[in-house]
């Protein structure tokens, strides 16, 4: 418990009104996007909005000081239960630090506070022409801070990598207040560690950051969607390497299953030829129309010489919003199906995709569930996404043991436990299997160094 | 008092929130998350606080009260939800399980469900209004409750709450023929405050129809929304009866029409009732709706600039968007604002229990009305009409507030 003497300081740092310990709003704090039940909740003691890295550094000073343990959050999309305070103490909430501070169009970069949703973020630098490619499903909530602490994905990664590739510098308050900056704008920048990549995708356990630099590249002046139905899952994922080697690299490249494709079609009252077994919905960029059309022409010889059923280029905007809207319309569809559902996140080798979604399918024979597979083929990352309710004690019995089984999958053929969502609570178990136990103890170390105390966002990754 | 009706409710409101995958897109689309972004202002916060409340994990005390009567009703939310979940359905449940643990609405809605219940108290108090207006001290009302009148005949010369239902009610499938039997539905809103927009609707009906005008009851919304369902229920009954020889009902209020579209849902399980409810709801249409189908043309063309906002009930609550415009099209200059379907703050009588947050909503709603240039902002229910009356005040006369009934 937090005294009042020392909420009285908090109010101080950031003035009364930023400052929340009612039930009910400790209640609203205690939960995120993730599957974690919401009872019990794990309130914390207070919550506090600063709005300047001055009034962070402040708080983080007096939780040092008082041992309290302080969970950064954004906007609490994400899905690994990151920002859940499991040890109480300080909810440190960065989505009122909302200003894009400056749009640097000489070097393409933008600097910004944590707290402005990505696709404010995005549409601010699209307008100057620029172009912030991540992309996580979650843009139009998920705030840019929580995107960095994440190092978040989305479906365009396979071209354009996730948002580590663009993080240029940071400004983070440590956990005894301190503030840090780190990395620049200068594009080789090696001067000693690099800590703006340790920061990233730390989950909130390193530091909190409270600002960040971001490169940008220029704004493909066309895009185009092509959706391709295939026989089998492994010709569509066979047609995706085989574009990539033939260096015809997508934006996007998403393959969905049998399954998905029957619960989409279900849902949007579409009757698929029953051929079909899988299907790819592939986005291609470049600088005008000839550029596009020549990369569908060389897409379209490569998925028919590996017995593609049908091929469709977007006409319009609003045809590729409809081939996308079927992609889109995937996860809601699901969730439609099961009182609850678990959807995981990992990430393959590219060429162990077909591989690793028959292993779940078998896992879903074994143990009598129903999952799902879809994702992000063009860069080997899966949301494997499986049906429960959790109040069927019995069901979520072997529904934990189908998840264990997915990330013995996904590690089997030399993957990873997250693509895009963290570690968070809900992967723990793994994480010692999948980085090794040298792996792990090293970075203990970086957080016994930087966070002695072990007050930032505890009880996360491991 | 807390009878199993009212757990029901709780337990109705959890397996609509259930579904609530806490993504968060209801955030970016709250109104009042905007103004005040706590988790529990937003609808996701909401649901969840549903959740716990279902399953005991939080006190179902006047504090979670508090928490779900700050909710406009408006439907952005569920517009935005990947799921559409239904969180006003879910909110309208949860507020009449607390007041029921409450012992009832305290008594400030008590007192507004009796007024609104009674067509005396309703006439008397249009009646006194009107006398407020005339004698220049409607500005001693509070909240623009008494809005000065911008008439049909000021226009030629202008050159210069909520619904609360589960789901969108669709616009009425009814065949109009020279035959259809027309009856007009006085809202207590338009009888209080807008009496001559009323009398102009009442005017063109007469225009394309021998109009019934019956001495109709409140549609019930304002009981609905606190706390006081048993009356909603009963006016219900009353306005099911005192229509059944009409065809068609029409509407000038948008929370009017929306509500009582969606009678028939609240007598699914009433065998006595379940009939005739659906009848009754089958046969309401808006205002626009009805003179679009009836092949209506407006009385007047003006220079005028106007604009439209759509309010949350008759917009994202019956579908009814495109038949306002075809007729400001028709009377006017017509000018889209940016974000016409965002809620106004009116909410019913949310801007008068939450004046702050309500002025906050509508300054950005001014702002985008200025944008245009109208010299006219139409809107299709009293409540939007007292705020954009507000809003057209504190533009400094900049442009001004009508109801459609008096642009066309």
């Amino acid at each position: 418990m937090i005294s009042e003497e020392i909420k009285k300081s908090l109010r101080r740092a950031v003035g009364a009104e930023n400052v929340l310990d009612s039930d009910i709003d400790r209640f609203g704090y205690s939960y995120d996007s993730s599957s974690m039940p919401i009872l019990p909740a794990y309130k914390p003691d207070v919550v506090v909005l600063p709005t300047t890295a001055e009034e962070v550094s402040k708080v983080m000073a007096i939780a040092f000081a008082h041992g309290i343990p302080v969970t950064p959050r954004g906007a609490a999309s994400n899905r690994t239960g990151g920002s859940v305070p499991l040890e109480g103490g300080i909810v440190l909430s960065l989505d009122r630090m909302t200003k894009i501070l400056e749009l640097d169009e000489d070097n393409m970069m933008v600097t910004t506070e944590p707290g402005v949703r990505t696709i404010d973020l995005y549409n601010y630098c699209a307008a100057k022409g620029l172009f912030f490619p991540p992309d996580p499903a979650s843009w139009k909530v998920s705030t840019i801070g929580g995107n960095i602490a994440e190092n978040a994905g989305g479906m365009r990664a396979v071209k354009y990598g996730v948002v580590s590739d663009y993080v240029m510098a940071l400004e983070v308050v440590l956990a005894d207040g301190t503030i840090l900056n780190t990395g620049g704008k200068a594009i080789k920048n090696v001067t000693g560690y690099d800590l703006k990549h340790l920061f990233t995708g730390s989950e909130g356990t390193l530091g909190i950051i409270t600002k960040a630099t971001l490169k940008l590249i220029p704004m493909p002046k066309q895009r185009g969607t092509l959706q391709i139905m295939f026989k089998s899952l492994d010709a569509a994922c066979a047609t995706i390497q085989k574009m990539l080697q033939e260096n015809i690299v997508p934006a996007a490249a998403e393959v969905m299953d049998k399954t998905s494709l029957d619960i989409v079609s279900k849902k949007r009252k579409v009757i698929l030829d029953p051929v079909i077994e899988s299907c790819a919905i592939i986005e291609i960029d470049g600088e005008d129309q000839d550029a596009l059309d020549a990369q569908a022409k060389r897409i379209e010889a490569v998925a028919s010489a590996l017995g593609a059923v049908n091929f469709q280029v977007a006409q319009s905007q609003s045809e590729s919003d409809e081939l996308w809207a079927m992609r889109r319309g995937l996860s809601q569809a699901v969730a439609a199906l099961a009182p609850n559902r678990i959807g995981e996140d990992i990430a393959v080798p590219r060429g162990s995709f077909p591989e690793v979604v028959r292993r779940i399918k078998k896992l879903g024979e074994k143990y009598d569930l129903t999952i799902v597979v879809y994702g992000h083929a063009g860069d080997g990352n899966l949301h494997p996404t499986v049906l429960c309710d959790y109040t069927d004690a019995e069901l979520m019995e072997r529904v934990h043991k189908a998840i264990d089984g997915i990330f013995e999958a996904a590690l089997a053929v030399g993957g990873t436990l997250s693509g895009e969502h963290g570690i968070g609570i809900s992967k723990k178990p793994y994480i010692v299997q999948a980085l090794g136990q040298a792996g792990v103890e090293t970075m203990k170390v970086i957080k016994q160094a930087l966070d002695p105390k072990g007050i930032l966002n505890p009880g996360k990754i491991w | 008092m807390l009878t199993n009706k009212s757990e029901e409710l709780l337990r109705e409101a959890e397996q609509i929130v259930a579904q609530c995958e806490r993504c968060g897109n209801c955030l970016t689309a709250c109104p009042l998350f905007k103004v005040v972004n706590i988790e529990r202002v937003g609808p996701r916060g909401k649901n969840i606080l549903t959740r716990a409340l279902a399953q005991g994990g939080v006190e179902p005390d006047s504090k979670a009260l508090d928490v779900v009567n700050f909710c406009l009703l408006c439907r952005s939310c569920v517009e935005a939800c990947p799921s559409k979940l239904k969180t006003d359905a879910a909110m309208v449940n949860v507020r009449q399980y607390l007041m029921d643990k409450a012992g009832g609405p305290g008594i400030k809605y008590k007192t507004l469900g009796s007024v609104m219940k009674s067509r005396n108290v309703v006439k008397m108090a249009a009646g006194m209004l009107a006398v407020l207006r005339k004698t220049g001290l409607n500005c001693l009302v509070p909240y623009g409750m008494a809005p000065e009148e911008y008439t049909r005949e000021q226009l030629p010369g202008a050159s210069s709450g909520p619904a609360a239902f589960g789901k969108q009610a669709a616009p009425a499938e009814i065949e109009l023929t020279a035959a259809s039997k027309v009856a007009y539905f006085y809202g207590c809103g338009m009888r209080m405050m807008f009496p001559e927009a009323a009398a102009q609707t009442v005017e063109i009906l007469k225009s394309v129809t021998r109009p019934m005008l019956k001495d109709n009851h409140c549609c019930g919304l304002p009981h609905l929304g606190h706390g006081l369902r048993g009356d909603f229920l009963e006016l219900a009954k009353k306005n099911i009866a005192l229509f059944e020889d009409a065809d068609v009902v029409v509407s000038d209020c948008a929370s009017c029409s929306g509500t009582l579209k969606h009678i028939a849902e609240y007598f699914a399980d009433d065998a006595e009732w379940k009939d005739r409810a659906a009848a009754f709801s089958r046969k309401v249409m808006d205002l626009s709706e009805y003179l679009v189908k009836a092949g209506y043309r407006p009385r007047q063309r003006v220079e005028a600039r106007l604009t439209y906002h759509d309010s949350c009930h008759l917009g994202r609550g019956q579908g009814v968007k495109t038949q306002p415009r075809e007729l400001l099209k028709a009377a006017g200059n017509f000018v889209e604002m940016t974000d016409a379907d965002t809620c106004c703050g009116g909410a019913g009588s949310f801007h008068m229990d939450y004046p702050d947050i309500a002025a906050k909503i509508l300054a950005s709603k001014r702002g985008n009305i200025e944008k245009t240039g109208a010299d006219v902002v139409v809107a299709s229910c009293p409540v939007c009409l007292v705020q954009m009356t507000k809003a057209a005040e504190a533009s400094g006369g900049k442009f001004k507030a009508m109801h459609i009934s008096q642009v066309i």
